[in-house]
């Protein structure tokens, strides 16, 4: 039983069973009837996932001739009738806009939940359909598309949607303007295994290679040191010694030029938050009074100040990325109490996915900072992806800054590269090619891939 | 002049041909939506009190249905159900009754009836709240948007 029964229950009524002259009937529930199938993700679909076809749509080639409507409805009801299609083609003469509403073959299609008789079924290959059979025509598929794309034929009353004419669609056989594409997606994702190596490796050079680590260390002429930490020696000292400034701007430079790189492909605590992130599942969810983005900022001023009072680097103290390389490691300065600290922040991820760096990192806030003059951006061209009905941008995003509500209402989310570590989990997944990284000036976002027929 | 107006959607719904067979019943999917399906609002209940000539109008009973048009296809005498209650519901939104239709926020016109709503609603429960912003409009006003947004 769903909630959606106990939502009644005040006004339950069991005639029924409450008039003790009839038997007693099993009462047989449509779950019962015709169950739901499960989600099952076998193993090699972590790797390669499954390709599910669908059409995209270019409103900037649509001429708007309605050439779709008429071979859909020719495929629906044996005659050129375009109110019997499963697309609709809406004009605005004003602007001279065009634009195709398409069924999108939903990953969690809205129409399947709403179905009161579960006539809507999503297949195997990813193509939602309608059975007939059990179909009532009662247009509640329509009420909870966001897009309205199951649509109703104003003349018999029926419901047509789009179901890719099993594989092979007439509207973009016959698309005049090429404006709809079939596609599958792309099937290979390189970046993953890419940044997970330099994770490793970075861990690797990091914590048990060198000696002294990530806050500050020297080979050779070269010294590089921790932004954060260097904040905080000046706070604590009062004197700027020009060497240490030098190396710190390093990092800094390196994220003006590329983001938050830092944060998501070398930083060795967030490798060890992924890790942990990607087994451990979400029990919990995060309190609200600490989902201001804002607070790692606070922590920051925190570090300064208190260093500047304490006269010595406050923070670096319990910093999870100093103490992991400190204490753990092949050095083997094994140093008691703070040993705990990584277990203990890295447990957080049982809330949300690296909520440390989204909420407390003073490290990242600094970088932050600097990746806000950067020179680069991550566009989502919400104009030429699935929108509403993909979202595996936002599914895959780490710090949770891709905005489904925009998603859903078709618009191009703004993406803050103060937040944003680069990690590029949306431009490895997004099979339409709609996430792309840009110079900071680019205007537009990405196209359609593989403008081919079919 | 009501009773006028009333009489001409009875008959346009063809309920004086109605035999109870109950049909319309066995394929209504409201009693797979209601837990509280009764007769009084199921089609047979709400043709058997609009041939009786009781008040319908005021009837809560008449916003439960989704409009399909599963009763009138198996209907032996073709009676369509989804006639009469859109009628009635017409007749309701008109008037000074008790209309439980949802208005589009952009357009303003009834698209469904609120109890339809509660239960689609009801079904998107997982959903993020947003979704319900969406809800909100008419579904011709929804490609409207989509045309705006994205075109």
């Amino acid at each position: 039983m769903t909630t959606y029964h106990t939502r009644f229950n005040g006004v339950r009524k069991h005639t029924t069973m409450s008039e003790p002259a009839r038997e007693q009937t099993t009462v047989i529930t449509l779950d019962e009837l015709r169950p739901r199938a499960e989600e099952k993700k076998s193993f090699s679909e972590y790797f390669m996932p499954p390709r599910h076809p669908c059409i995209l749509f270019d409103p900037q080639k649509c001429t708007g001739c309605g050439t779709c409507e008429m071979v859909c409805s020719e495929r629906n009801v044996s005659k050129i009738a375009p109110l019997s299609a499963s697309v609709k083609v809406l004009q605005d003469d004003r602007e001279g806009k065009n634009f195709a509403i398409l069924c999108q073959h939903c990953r969690h299609p809205l129409c399947l939940e709403a179905c009161p008789t579960r006539a809507i079924e999503k297949g195997e290959d990813g193509i939602v359909r309608i059975n007939k059979l059990f179909c009532v025509e009662c247009g509640l598929c329509t009420m909870a598309c966001p897009e309205a794309a199951p649509l109703r034929d104003e003349k018999t009353g029926g419901i047509n949607k789009c179901d890719l004419c099993e594989g092979e669609p007439l509207c973009v056989q016959h698309c005049p303007e090429n404006a709809l594409t079939f596609t599958r997606g792309k099937a290979f994702r390189w970046i993953k295994g890419l940044r997970w190596t330099v994770q490793a490796i970075s861990f690797l050079l990091l914590v048990i290679v060198f000696l002294g680590t990530f806050c500050y260390f020297k080979v050779g002429a070269v010294t590089l040191a921790c932004p954060t930490g260097l904040l905080q020696n000046i706070a604590s000292s009062r004197t700027i010694v020009l060497v240490g400034a030098s190396s710190a701007l390093a990092l800094l430079i390196l994220t003006v030029l590329a983001g938050r790189v830092f944060c998501g492909w070398v930083c060795p605590f967030g490798f060890i938050l992924d890790l942990v992130g990607g087994i451990i599942p979400k029990k919990i969810g995060w309190p609200s009074f600490l989902k201001s983005r804002m607070i790692k900022y606070g922590v920051l001023a925190g570090a300064v100040g208190g260093s500047a009072a304490l006269g010595f680097q406050a923070f670096c103290t319990i910093c999870p990325i100093g103490s992991l390389c400190r204490s753990y490691g092949v050095q083997g300065v094994f140093r008691g109490a703070e040993l705990a600290i990584v277990p203990t922040l890295a447990s957080l991820e049982i809330a949300q996915r690296r909520a440390w760096c989204r909420y407390f990192c003073p490290v990242g806030a600094v970088l932050g900072l600097m990746a806000n003059l950067g020179l680069i951006k991550i566009v989502i061209g919400a104009n030429r992806c699935k929108k509403f009905s993909c979202q595996q941008c936002a599914d895959v995003c780490p710090v949770g800054i891709i905005d489904r509500g925009l998603l859903r209402e078709g618009v191009s989310p703004k993406i803050p590269m103060t937040e944003c570590i680069m990690c590029m989990r949306c431009v490895d997944r997004c099979p339409y090619g709609a996430a792309k990284i840009r110079f900071r000036w680019q205007k537009g976002v990405p196209g359609i891939p593989g403008e081919t027929r079919v | 002049m009501k009773e006028d107006a009333l009489l001409e959607i009875k008959q346009h719904a063809g309920i004086y041909g109605c035999v109870e067979c109950g049909r319309c019943v066995a394929v209504c999917p409201m009693a797979d939506m209601y837990v509280n399906f009764s007769i009084a609002m199921s089609p047979r209940g709400i043709i058997k009190k609009a041939l009786a000539g009781e008040d319908l109008i005021h009837d809560r009973n008449i916003w439960y249905c989704t409009e399909c048009n599963a009763g009138t296809d198996v209907c032996p005498q073709g009676v369509s159900c989804r006639d009469l209650i859109r009628g009635l519901r017409e007749m309701a939104t008109a008037g000074d009754a008790m209309a439980e239709a949802k208005y589009c926020a952009c357009c303003r016109k009834p698209f469904i009836a609120v109890p339809v709503e509660e239960f689609v609603f009801a079904r998107l429960h997982n959903e993020p709240s947003n979704v319900f912003k969406i809800l909100e409009l008419c579904p011709s006003c929804r490609r409207e948007l989509y045309l705006v947004r994205n075109a």
